[in-house]
């Protein structure tokens, strides 16, 4: 069970480091389509903006609430989230014109 | 909802391009990620979470992103800082040279209480080394800050520079938060246990 009451039973870390990123129950689940940059290398011929299009998320309204992450420079009104240690992403994305939105994707951490 | 934390520190890391303020490590060592599309685009600033005497403290740290290339970090960039790295290679005598240019930016446009430290980076690299632990140690003497020799690429010491350094802050605020309000004075329970660490910082000093 990774959903408890609309929120994250268990803490996000890092899929490649033991970084810590979202306590359990600070992120609220949300279903939304946003294309995200792979952060795997999926074949040889692969260029640095392939990537695929996510819908599930975790949704923090407070950049504080994280333990640990990192907000890469905007490209156009995105700024991408990565591991604060190993600096792996993107793991989610805020909206810079929604700021009090930041979005972690499911697939791109682990929930132990 | 409540809020999470104590304390809230915005930290700068300033120094020279290439002193390490930002580490390689996996990006170049595992060529099974896509680290691509995050180099390219540059990283803005990290959240960091850290325990002392029992509070918890969120660490807001900034670099200067390539922007000491053209000497313009003025006013606008130390606005809010409340502790500053200063960072230097310790394979590169020029970058220990510059921490005095440094010193004088943060004095000419930062606020006049910002804590400051300095670090050595890259001290797993012994053998190319040019600025010794003692030079490094007489600087930080000269300007009453606090000094550590890091490498941010084997994880030693990045960690407890941050601590060091968000400890000096959180005296400072106590005792300005005392000053200010004397009654206050037994609410106060400072107890002086070392953090418990579960882990430590690997690779980015950022």
């Amino acid at each position: 069970m990774l959903i408890s009451d609309g929120t994250n039973a268990k803490a996000l870390l890092c899929q490649r480091c033991p970084c810590r990123i979202l306590n359990p129950l600070k992120g609220s689940f949300v279903r939304k389509e946003m294309f995200l940059p792979h952060m795997k290398k999926k074949s040889e011929t692969q260029a640095p903006t392939d990537g695929e299009t996510l819908n599930d998320y975790w949704l923090v309204h407070d950049m504080y609430t994280f333990e640990n992450v990192g907000f890469s420079n905007a490209v156009g009104n995105t700024k991408y989230l990565i591991c604060a240690d190993c600096e792996i992403g993107p793991i989610g994305w805020q909206d810079t014109q929604n700021p009090k939105d930041i979005y972690v994707a499911l697939d791109r951490v682990r929930h132990e | 909802m409540a809020k999470t934390y104590d304390y809230l520190f915005k930290l700068l890391l300033i120094g020279d391009s290439g002193v390490g303020k930002t580490c390689v490590l996996f990006r170049f060592s595992e060529d099974a990620f896509n680290s691509t599309f995050i180099s390219t685009i540059g990283i803005d600033f990290k959240i960091r979470t850290i325990e002392l005497e029992g509070k918890k403290i969120k660490l807001q740290i900034w670099d200067t992103a390539g922007q000491e290339r053209f000497r313009t970090i003025t006013t606008a960039y130390y606005r809010g800082a409340m502790g500053i790295m200063l960072v230097y290679d310790i394979t590169n005598e020029k970058s220990f040279y510059n921490i005095r240019t440094w010193i004088r930016n943060i004095e000419e446009h930062a606020s006049n209480d910002v804590e400051k430290m300095i670090l050595g980076n890259k001290c797993d690299m012994n053998d190319r080394r040019q600025v010794s632990k003692e030079k490094g140690e007489a600087l930080a003497v000269e300007y009453g800050v606090k000094f550590l020799e890091t490498s941010a690429k084997a994880s030693i010491n990045v960690e407890e520079g941050f601590i060091s350094l968000a400890r000096d802050i959180k005296a400072k605020m106590d005792r300005k938060l005392e000053a200010s309000n004397p009654s206050n004075r037994t609410a106060h329970q400072l107890k002086n246990e070392p953090s418990k660490k579960s882990r430590k910082w690997s690779c980015a000093l950022l």
